[in-house]
């Protein structure tokens, strides 16, 4: 009998213990402690002028020889984190819908001409447009952001974003062997007047008043 | 036979047929960036007087060879942009609609005869009329959408029609594909024809 009660006790413990430690499950990432990194990381796929400005830049870089592109693997992310760090920081505001435009358009039209960018001055243009992009991705900062975890994430994006599609155009370029397959360069290039197309017409829609995208 | 000497279960059969058929009335233009993307997207589609001429333009270079069949696909989002300005700052340009008619009777008549103009000439007729285009893409643009996803969608639809256009080019190498290309141009250059009518028509 005594033993019976023993057991009943112990697993009345174990029910008490169990339900005691029971924690709330998280669904989404943003509620771990990790969850301002993957905001960061994740904030520039929320806005298309991110993702063109990205996509633009690292065609560029990658449609060049890999030794002018290099650099901009480490200046392309330090430029979203200074960006980042100087609107925190001091509260720099930069650009605004038109500057987005201009940006998106000169890349664009950069990629379609088949620009030869020197080395120095692609870095440059990376770092640069880095700490715009740095600088806008800061807005979705609030009170409670951690960040350093937020600007960690924003920079790591940046990286991997720049590095893989770098290696996919050069990848893609490399296998350019003659006349029939140099419609990979043209394809490369007719997608540069795409983004100038789009940079273009956004910097029509800003000065008619349909605001920021 | 008259509805009334329908049985109750065709009766309901036929309604139940009906309400299953019906969709939903879209009482607002699409929104947001989803909603822009996709306007963008159909708007050259729907419109067959751009898309037939879209699709010329990509087998009119493909006829033409090196260097228009890789500097038209490069150069004319641009220039359409540039007349997507001009239709979003509504800046007047008269006859837009028989004019993009036209382009349609005399780039689908172009590959029809198979038309072998100097390149410099060949690209100024082919930006004039993308000027009208673009104007008409950019001058159509819904309040609700967004303007950069609605900008994307209508520059991949346009590229995308280009690229149809030069893939039915490549028809080129068979001594058949280039009859099935001419008679594709003059087709064409008939339904432009029809439109040119159609828009002289509403205009009188």
């Amino acid at each position: 009998m005594r033993i019976v009660f023993g057991h009943a006790a112990a697993a009345m413990a174990a029910a008490v213990a169990t339900m005691a430690s029971i924690a709330p499950a998280h669904a989404h990432l943003i509620g771990t402690r990790f969850g301002d990194f993957y905001a960061g990381a994740f904030h520039p796929i929320t806005d298309l002028n991110d993702v063109l400005m990205w996509l633009a830049l690292g065609l560029l870089a990658g449609s060049l020889p890999s030794e002018r592109g290099r650099w901009l693997v480490v200046l392309f992310p330090l430029g979203l984190a200074c960006g980042f760090v100087l609107s925190t920081s001091a509260g720099i505001a930069f650009g605004g819908a038109a500057t987005n435009a201009v940006l998106i358009g000169m890349l664009g039209l950069a990629l379609a001409a088949g620009t030869r960018i020197p080395a120095p001055l692609l870095g440059l243009i990376g770092f640069s447009l880095g700490v715009t992009r740095g600088i806008a991705n800061a807005a979705a900062v609030e009170a409670t952001t951690n960040l350093i975890l937020f600007g960690a994430g924003l920079a790591c994006a940046g990286y991997a974003t720049i590095t893989l599609l770098m290696a996919l155009v050069t990848a893609f370029r490399r296998a350019e062997g003659g006349p029939a397959t140099a419609w990979r360069g043209i394809a490369l290039r007719a997608l540069g007047g795409w983004i100038a197309a789009v940079g273009l017409m956004m910097i029509g829609f800003t000065y008619a008043g349909y605001g920021s995208a | 036979m008259s509805l009334s000497r329908l049985s109750p279960a065709a009766s309901g059969f036929a309604l139940a047929l009906l309400i299953m058929l019906s969709g939903p009335a879209l009482a607002h233009e699409q929104a947001g960036i989803a909603g822009g993307a996709l306007t963008g997207f159909l708007h050259p589609l729907t419109g067959p007087d751009h898309m037939i001429a879209m699709v010329a333009v990509g087998i009119w270079g493909a006829q033409l060879g090196a260097p228009a069949i890789w500097v038209l696909p490069i150069t004319f989002p641009i220039v359409m942009a540039a007349g997507g300005v001009l239709g979003i700052l509504k800046l007047p340009l008269p006859f837009q609609e028989p004019v993009i008619a036209l382009s349609a009777l005399v780039l689908g008549a172009a590959v029809a005869i198979r038309l072998k103009l100097p390149f410099a000439f060949a690209a100024a007729v082919v930006a004039v009329f993308a000027i009208f285009h673009g104007y008409a893409h950019g001058a159509e643009l819904p309040h609700a959408a967004n303007p950069l996803a609605y900008g994307i969608g209508f520059v991949v639809a346009t590229g995308l029609l280009h690229l149809c256009g030069i893939s039915i080019g490549l028809l080129l190498r068979w001594p058949v594909g280039d009859r099935l290309i001419r008679g594709m141009g003059a087709a064409i250059a008939l339904l432009g024809g029809y439109f040119l009518v159609r828009s002289l028509g509403g205009m009188a």
